[in-house]
């Protein structure tokens, strides 16, 4: 069996264009929701049924004087075994063997949404209020079956976000790791073991995003 | 740019000043990321730490207005530890030109300033001469009054010290910049600048720009792959419109507006007509009379003749030191002398500076014309905040046009290609492309003049053939035009050109009528080879990126311009590892020596290296060849010397007693106020964009995508001014400034700092200026209700990043 | 003008193209509106392609959008990956070009006017827009028209007329734009660059 696909996000690169985040609404034809400026950049401020993918951006002050300001490009992680599944007995989410993307069918109406949404260490499945039917990232399941690259990483101008074969990105990730690290001494890949959608961070992964790392 | 995006790839150190690329040239990161990994050096200097700041390996904070004592410092940086390039400084640039005896400089003025009209008289500045009339040069830059002595002197002022205390820049930040940059002052090192609106608007604009300049000429950075001084322009076509003359002062090519006295042809054509004694220059502007007479040959076609001047009686002439330019056209506006207006796609109600007088001039138009594919502020202003549409007589068309999308036809990018775009679909409803809209309104016009009216001849003249078999508008047509036809046939050396036949390239135009051409800088787009701008091969011989097959750059599709000065005096790189130009000695053929060639980009001219006969000078739009350290054609001085902006946070300018700059136009009318040290606006203010909204975001705000994401008017300030204010992030705040104020959400951040300016503390503050009162309904109005109405004595570009404000808590404003 | 399919190509060792979903056991489908979605892609790999360039910011990078001819629809936009500049990728604003086209319900479809003191717009032909319009810039024109200046040099000019405008339209519309308003004795031509 081929060990399928995965994504890096190395947020050393990302410059918070949010290209990704606008990329994934063209594409999977998700709708615009309403927001208010609550005193960040940061918006929408939650991933929703309408919402798979968001910049995430946390700032602060750091030890030269100057701030940080680290942008997280969000979305699942498509775990190598999802905690969203646990309860999922009946098909209502499909790990695709190929790929190895998680999808969630037009069934997850039928799952119990708190212990779905409980059972991801990062917090991603969302419920469509009206249908009950849950939503995530889908990998661009059609795109990647179709010789197309995920819309989001197709977007990413600067190499924040790759695709490919997970073996070729795992060694794209350790590399980088390898070449941040003589910059920043806590520069690491976030579990790459468990996940296809791999994070790498040059700090503390809570300074990105509170479930960088997850729960 | 005289470069291009990506080249970027190809400097090693690369700052970005005066402009946020990571937010407002997004795709521009990628060459930069690119250089990065390659080693290079990423500065962000900016008032507030931004998107571009996060990625960069040095930021340096400055208060906003104070650009030139901080590249100034640099300058005196460079020359102090010899980190200039200089043989490059001394054979490319004018450093060892001899000044004039009557230049000098004063606490602030240079000679030949008049207080009563607020201009210099610039032959004060001028050159010496040899007297068979070559500017006297010292090679040896001793002489004290040669350019690179008074460029010492000038500078001399400028320490690191002064500088921090004017500017707030901690020092060590400031020299940690300073050594990166200088050291590209090596062969083998190139910088660059990224810099947009953040150094153009501003009461001393050009000179900051200027600046850079000077530095770059010092550093060998101009003309080289990785270098140059690049302008990121903010729209889609900024270029393009510029490069046609939609502006009072130029005709397409940057041909200059004739003027009144200049009354007739000849005159008007030795006005734009340079000379030089020096046989090494190649003045290439002598030829502008070709461009000019082919430019009427494409106005007035046949009509055009000798006899009539080329139908030079049928511009409009402005009189001697009329400026029309926007500040103007909207002070004449307010004051009730426009009647008809066409805003052509643009939103003047929340782009202009001192938007509240742009929208109240709106108000004492007759009628006005707004093309838009959204509504907007501008054609519906009489129904805005503080309208009583009942008292507006204001007739407003407003008219549906077609999207990017929607149509065919070229646009120019920042680094000067021109490349064709297609339609995908038809307009919706009604709407209709530009070109359409021309055609039909012209023609419509046109009809009415051939019953009679004033002076009918441009307009019964006018050439105005751009539709195809259907009657619809053809923008190939135009395409062709503004490369420019053979009218007749013509002999040119041994070549043979038939009438009705493309012209090849600009060096082929003639003055006599026997070429057209709209635009010559654009001769070359589209010739015999088909139409070059829509070419989309991808070969890369130099691997510098240079793609000469892509779409089709102006001028005759040089990538970097300036690029003879990326070789020394042998036509060999200075940086053999990156030649984007090279002479190669021709190669013997049977005891015969052949002439040798640059291989490469295209050079700026043909001729052999400067150490060869009939070499020349590499900057060749310069009359006497060589880069100006020495500007003596700009209005505020031949150097950059610092002036506080017209509202500024400091009693006194501590370079000299000059407080602002003694060159700029004040209005004086009932709504052109304007405050400096005024204890009620005690902030600095300064507006930005955002990567989510398209300047005064008309085009994205009715976007719910683009609004989800970026959805209201924000003001972003230190905590320290939050503390002050007792505003919480995430509150609702007023700005406000002489002129106006705004409502926005504080967003309270680490990333504004308070500056240390001597014994003060100055806060500043930064807003957006990309919402209106239309949409979103909650989204908050333009920041340029707050902006002043005070230009660069240059260009006129408003002062919109450095203003006073006051910033207070709204009660319950959550 | 020809487009090379490279943007199907990216991925090395791909999975079947096509790879049918029911194989998977889903039958209504993974996505939110399934039906819509999985034609989407069929859609687009038969749709009619066209390259653009971005209409924002002057980086000039290139685009793909994908028109159902049929439906006269643009029904996708996205990177053009050959396009040496951005290389398939796009920021916040290029990425949502989409919502600029008919797509979006609020582009202006009508030609409009506003009559002096009123409140509203009436809906008007383009046939009498371009009429009416003509009307007043001749009116204004020939009551306004200055023949000489102060000295008595002839100048043949209008100053009671402005034109502002534009850095949106393409090189082929401004040249003849700018001609127009020069034949009609415009001096008052600004645009976006000096502001």
């Amino acid at each position: 069996m081929s060990e399928g696909y995965s994504i890096l996000v190395d947020t050393s690169r990302c410059t918070a264009c949010r290209g990704c985040q606008i990329a994934c609404k063209q594409w999977n034809s998700l709708p615009g929701t309403h927001t208010k400026n609550e005193g960040t950049h940061e918006n929408p401020l939650d991933l929703s049924a309408d919402t798979w993918k968001i910049v995430r951006f946390a700032e602060g002050p750091s030890k030269d004087g100057n701030p940080f300001w680290h942008f997280f490009s969000e979305q699942c992680r498509h775990c190598l075994s999802p905690g969203c599944m646990a309860d999922a007995e009946n098909g209502e989410i499909i790990q695709d063997e190929k790929t190895g993307a998680v999808i969630y069918t037009p069934k997850t109406k039928d799952l119990n949404y708190q212990a779905t949404r409980d059972g991801c260490p990062y917090d991603i499945p969302r419920q469509d209020p009206k249908t009950k039917q849950l939503f995530k990232c889908t990998m661009c399941f059609d795109r990647i079956t179709n010789n197309m690259i995920p819309a989001c990483v197709k977007s990413c101008p600067t190499g924040a976000m790759q695709f490919g074969e997970r073996p070729r990105i795992l060694e794209t990730a350790r590399a980088r790791v390898e070449e941040l690290s003589k910059t920043f001494p806590k520069a690491k890949a976030i579990n790459p073991e468990d996940v296809r959608v791999i994070y790498m961070v040059n700090d503390d992964p809570q300074k990105y995003w509170k479930l960088a790392a997850g729960k | 740019m005289t470069n291009h995006w990506i080249d970027l790839k190809n400097s090693d150190c690369i700052l970005v000043m005066g402009s946020n690329a990571a937010a407002n040239h997004p795709i521009s990161m990628k060459w930069v990321q690119k250089a990065r990994d390659k080693g290079a050096i990423l500065i962000s200097v900016d008032p507030r730490f931004t998107q571009t700041s996060a990625k960069a390996d040095i930021y340096a904070p400055l208060r906003s207005g104070t650009d030139i004592p901080f590249l100034g410092g640099m300058i005196k940086y460079i020359l102090d530890n010899n980190k200039y390039f200089k043989e490059y400084m001394v054979d490319y640039t004018n450093a060892s030109f001899i000044v004039g005896p009557k230049y000098d400089f004063k606490d602030g003025l240079f000679s030949g300033y008049d207080p009563k009209t607020r201009t210099y008289d610039k032959s004060f500045w001028a050159f010496e001469k040899d007297p068979d009339g070559k500017i006297k040069r010292d090679n040896t830059l001793q002489d004290p009054r040669c350019v690179f002595q008074l460029l010492k002197k000038h500078y001399s002022r400028y320490t690191p010290e002064t500088v921090s205390a004017i500017s707030g820049t901690p020092g060590d930040e400031l020299l940690k910049v300073y050594e990166a940059y200088a050291s590209t002052g090596s062969k083998d090192k190139a910088g660059t600048i990224m810099y947009a609106m953040g150094w153009t608007q501003h009461t001393v604009g050009v000179q900051n720009i200027r600046a850079m300049c000077i530095i770059q000429l010092l550093l060998g950075n101009m003309g080289i792959p990785g270098g140059g001084v690049n302008a990121l322009r903010g729209e889609s076509n900024v270029q393009g419109s510029t490069d046609a003359g939609l502006l009072f002062h130029i005709l397409p090519g940057y041909l200059a507006y004739p003027r009144a006295n200049l009354t007739n042809l000849d005159s008007y054509l030795k006005s734009i007509t340079p000379s030089t004694k020096d046989p090494m220059s190649a003045n290439w502007p002598q030829n502008l009379p070709k461009y000019f007479v082919s430019l009427m040959k494409s106005f007035w076609g046949d009509k055009a003749t000798k006899e009539n001047e080329f139908g030079y009686e049928w511009l409009p002439k402005l009189d001697v030191g009329q400026n029309c330019s926007w500040l103007n056209l909207f002070n004449t506006m307010y004051d009730g002398k426009i009647k008809g207006f066409f805003a052509w796609g643009q939103n003047p109600a929340c782009s202009g500076a001192n938007a509240n007088k742009v929208r109240q001039g709106l108000a004492k138009l007759d009628w006005m014309v707004n093309l838009n594919i959204f509504d907007n502020e501008t054609g519906s202003f009489w129904k805005g905040p503080g309208m009583d549409p009942k008292n507006i007589k204001t007739e407003v068309f407003m008219l549906p046009v077609a999207a990017s999308v929607e149509k065919e036809g070229s646009i120019t990018n920042s680094g000067r290609w021109a490349q064709w775009r297609y339609k995908a679909v038809a307009p919706p409803g009604m709407a209709k492309p530009d070109g359409d809209i021309m055609i039909e309104l012209f023609g419509k016009i046109r009809t009415l003049y051939k019953k009679g009216g004033k002076f009918p001849e441009p307009i019964l003249n006018l050439k105005w053939d751009y539709v195809d078999d259907k009657g619809h508008f053809d923008p190939q047509k135009v395409a062709k035009e503004v490369n420019g036809y053979f009218l007749k046939d013509v002999k040119i050396g041994d070549v043979e050109y038939k009438k009705g036949t493309l012209v090849p390239g600009f060096a082929l135009l003639q003055a006599d009528g026997s070429t057209s051409s709209g635009d010559w800088i654009y001769c070359q787009s589209y010739n015999a080879q088909g139409n070059n701008m829509a070419r989309r091969k991808k070969e890369d011989p130099t691997g510098l990126g240079l793609y000469p097959g892509w779409a089709w750059a102006w001028p005759v599709n040089r990538r970097i311009i300036y690029n003879r000065a990326s070789v020394d005096l042998d036509g060999q790189p200075w940086n053999p590892k990156k030649p984007v130009l090279k002479w190669e000695q021709g190669k013997e053929v049977d005891g015969k020596k052949q002439p040798g060639k640059w291989v490469g980009d295209i050079p700026d001219g043909p001729w052999p290296p400067m150490s060869q006969a009939g070499g020349k000078y590499p900057f060749i739009m310069k009359p006497d060849g060589l880069g100006a350290i020495f500007g003596s054609s700009l209005a505020d001085g031949p150097f950059p010397e610092h002036y506080e902006p017209l509202e500024c946070p400091v009693p006194k300018n501590q370079l000299s007693g000059q407080f602002t700059n003694p060159t700029i136009t004040i209005f004086s009318g009932a709504m052109d106020k304007h405050l400096t040290c005024d204890p009620r606006f005690p902030f600095v203010g300064t507006t930005y964009r955002v990567t989510e909204h398209w300047q005064t975001g008309i085009m994205t705000r009715w976007q719910p995508w683009l609004v989800e994401a970026e959805p209201q008017m924000f003001v972003e300030m230190s905590d320290e001014l939050a503390k002050l204010r007792g505003i919480k992030n995430g509150e609702k705040v007023k700005v406000s400034s002489v002129r106006g104020e705004v409502g926005a959400v504080a967003i309270v951040t680490t990333r504004f700092k308070p500056f240390k300016i001597g014994d003060l503390t100055v806060h500043q503050i930064g807003m957006p200026w990309c919402f209106g009162w239309m949409v979103p309904k909650d989204g908050g109005e333009s920041a340029n209700l707050l902006t002043p109405n005070v230009g660069d004595p240059n260009t006129a570009i408003p002062e919109s990043k450095a203003f006073m404000v006051n910033v207070t808590r709204i009660e319950g404003g959550k | 003008m020809t487009i090379s399919r490279r943007e199907f190509l990216l991925i090395s060792g791909a999975v079947g193209a096509g790879l049918a979903l029911s194989k998977l056991g889903i039958d209504t489908g993974p996505v939110k509106a399934y039906a819509d979605e999985l034609k989407k892609v069929d859609k687009v790999k038969s749709a009619r392609r066209t390259t653009t360039i971005c209409p924002y910011c002057a980086v000039g990078c290139g685009l793909i959008c994908s028109a159902d001819i049929k439906a006269g629809k643009i029904i996708n936009i996205e990177g053009d990956p050959d396009h040496p500049i951005n290389e398939g990728s796009l920021c916040a604003k290029g990425a949502a070009l989409f919502q600029t086209t008919a797509n979006n319900p609020n582009r202006l479809q009508k030609v409009l006017y506003r009559a002096p003191h009123t409140d509203k717009w009436q809906e008007k032909s383009w046939d009498w827009a371009i009429t009416e319009i003509a009307k007043r810039v001749k009116s204004t024109r020939d009551n306004n028209f200055i023949e000489k200046n102060s000295k008595g040099e002839p100048v043949n000019r209008v100053e009671a007329i402005a034109h502002i405008g534009s850095a949106a339209l393409d090189n082929e519309e401004l040249w003849p734009l700018q001609a127009m308003m020069r034949a009609l004795g415009l001096v008052y031509i600004e645009h976006q660059a000096r502001i």
